[in-house]
């Protein structure tokens, strides 16, 4: 975590957007620090494009404030715009021209230098794959496109960076690229804000995490204090195939401190036992270590199930976040 | 920073690579003034007056001027596409500016027109040969159509502005431009006073007295959408008429401006 320093960049203060009847933004307050990567996590709908569009000054907010570097969005938008670059949840990228056109159009809004427009495009475009691409932006394939929007946002070296959904229909291979281009982002320290519905992109690359859902931020913290708190329980799951040796587990339980519970759940020949247990990985070694399958004649399968922030989300709002 | 770092500059190095690219819109708008000259000179004939004039030199200031402010529709269908796909809030995102936006859309669509008017003058008079005065009075003739081209650019940046997608901007403006077209009698004539209060009017009866009658500058206007029996003369002289136009797109590109920075901020 590159947290070195503890100064707010963002301070959003009571913010909200209502469209009518709708409330899709009600009363947003965060503080966000310099060089964090905050993710604001929540279901299609929750808020976050809102509320992005609004802290990158692309909408007026119906009541309340928010700083970016010090300077109001309701005042201070020339300022702002010259400190964030914006990965929208939309491809937006102009379809008959080229990709290195279309980083270099960025580059150019920004006053840089034609030479070093184009220097910095060949660099970027290289680092995403997109690099020696002759044909207009509209031939390339939609993940390519993805990448050439997210590439947009970084041409001119943003303090803070928004990236809204940077990896929605990206497939593996390609998000994992996205993953450790953020990850690189991270060690530079530009604070970068998140807004996604995936909880595993959110788990393994925020600082910290905001879970909005409605409109409303209903928590806040870092993954892992989110998990414990709000979390369930990790699970793992051992298969025997006699009844015999799940005895035996069951027996070493008794010994092991940080065991919740366990249940016992039989399918034809395959005799289950779910051991439910508080902390992390960690824990999970701890259990093994302590002889759990000690004097096992054949254990037939084991899974492990992790506290995810979908067990966080589903806890406190009593949904999944894809629902 | 050189002159092509400048945003507004860049801003129509792209729209115009953008339209280039576009091979049907191209086609389009290159295209439709040469069919609409050809078809033009065999409409209204090549018989001389006494004067040597034919009924295309009298017609042809109409339908120029009807032929340009087509710009209206091609300024409006740009900016509503930057509008719909998102583009336009992405922009407003890095430090461009509404004003560089706006500026580079306006010389962007110039520069489109001066091609489609130099086009529709190689053909008339150099294909066609169509009567002018001089060379002088030729090219007073291509500014008089240029400045009325970049006021249909402003009405059509205005119509983009209030215009929800592509399809409302494109009818939008295909109503307006047909309506000042009739109403000017740039193209039929229409002897009513609505026509002084149309920029097409004025734009076609200057360059129609300028460069086809050989009038000066001290001359009298024509309340006639055609020059014939039934024109008189009224008390507003052609270089009064040059200041109209003048006024009528300095109005259209402020009004442009403000409605445009009104109306698409969300």
């Amino acid at each position: 975590m590159s947290m070195t320093n503890d100064s707010v960049i963002i301070e959003i203060k009571d913010l909200k957007k209502h469209f009518k009847e709708v409330k899709a933004v009600d009363g947003v307050s965060l503080k966000i620090k310099k060089g964090e990567l905050f993710s604001i996590l929540g279901p299609n709908g929750a808020g976050k494009t809102t509320l992005v569009r609004m802290l990158t000054t692309i909408l007026t907010p119906t009541s309340g404030d928010a700083f970016i570097n010090g300077h109001s969005i309701l005042t201070g938008k020339k300022e702002i715009v010259k400190k964030i670059g914006v990965c929208p949840q939309d491809i937006t990228i102009y379809e008959v021209l080229r990709a290195e056109e279309n980083v270099e159009f960025v580059a150019s809004m920004h006053g840089i230098s034609r030479e070093e427009a184009k220097q910095k495009a060949k660099t970027l475009l290289e680092n995403f794959g997109i690099a020696g691409r002759r044909d207009w932006s509209k031939h390339f394939s939609g993940g390519m496109q993805r990448r050439l929007n997210l590439v947009m946002s970084l041409v001119f070296d943003p303090e803070i960076l928004f990236l809204d959904e940077p990896t929605a229909g990206l497939d593996p291979q390609a998000r994992r690229l996205v993953w450790d281009f953020i990850g690189d982002l991270k060690q530079k320290d530009i604070t970068i804000i998140l807004m996604t519905h995936d909880m595993v992109e959110a788990d393994s690359l925020s600082d910290r995490v905001a879970i909005i859902d409605n409109g409303k931020i209903i928590v806040q913290g870092t993954p892992t204090e989110l998990k414990e708190k709000y979390g369930s329980d990790n699970v793992l799951e051992v298969s025997f195939l006699e009844q015999e040796d799940l005895e035996i587990v069951k027996n070493n339980l008794k010994n092991i401190s940080f065991v919740a519970n366990w249940k016992e759940i039989s399918r034809k020949e395959r005799k289950t036992l779910l051991i439910a247990f508080q902390g992390g990985l960690k824990n999970l070694v701890k259990v093994l270590q302590q002889g759990l399958i000690e004097n096992i004649d054949e254990v037939e399968n084991m899974k492990f199930r992790q506290n995810s922030l979908e067990d966080v989300f589903l806890n406190l709002t009593g949904k999944r976040l894809r629902d | 920073m050189t002159i092509l770092e400048n945003k507004a500059i860049q801003i129509s190095i792209k729209n115009l690579k953008d339209k280039l690219r576009h091979w049907q819109y191209m086609f389009f708008s290159l295209l439709l003034p040469i069919m609409f000259t050809i078809m033009f000179y065999f409409m209204l004939g090549t018989e001389e007056d006494k004067t040597g004039r034919t009924g295309f030199d009298y017609g042809f200031p109409g339908m120029i001027m009807y032929a340009v402010g087509m710009g209206t529709m091609n300024a409006a269908i740009m900016f509503a596409q930057d509008k719909s796909s998102g583009m336009l809030s992405r922009l407003d995102t890095i430090p461009t500016g509404r004003k560089n936006m706006f500026l580079g859309a306006l010389i962007s669509e110039s520069l489109f027109l001066m091609l489609q008017i130099s086009i529709m003058f190689i053909v008339g008079y150099l294909v066609l040969g169509l009567y002018f005065v001089s060379p002088f009075a030729l090219f007073i003739g291509f500014l008089v159509t240029v400045l009325f081209g970049i006021s249909s650019v402003g009405v059509g940046i205005m119509i983009a502005s209030v215009s929800k997608n592509v399809e409302v901007a494109n009818a939008f403006s295909l109503v307006v431009f047909m309506l000042l077209a009739f109403l000017s009698g740039s193209l039929m004539p229409f002897e009513s006073p609505i026509v002084y209060f149309t920029p097409p009017y004025w734009a076609k009866q200057l360059y129609l007295q300028l460069t086809v009658m050989g009038d000066g500058f001290n001359k009298c206007l024509f309340s006639s959408s055609l020059i014939g029996e039934s024109a008189e003369k009224i008390p507003i002289t052609l270089g009064a008429g040059l200041l109209i136009i003048f006024a009528y797109t300095s109005i259209f590109i402020m009004l442009g401006i403000l409605v445009f920075q009104k109306k698409t901020k969300f």
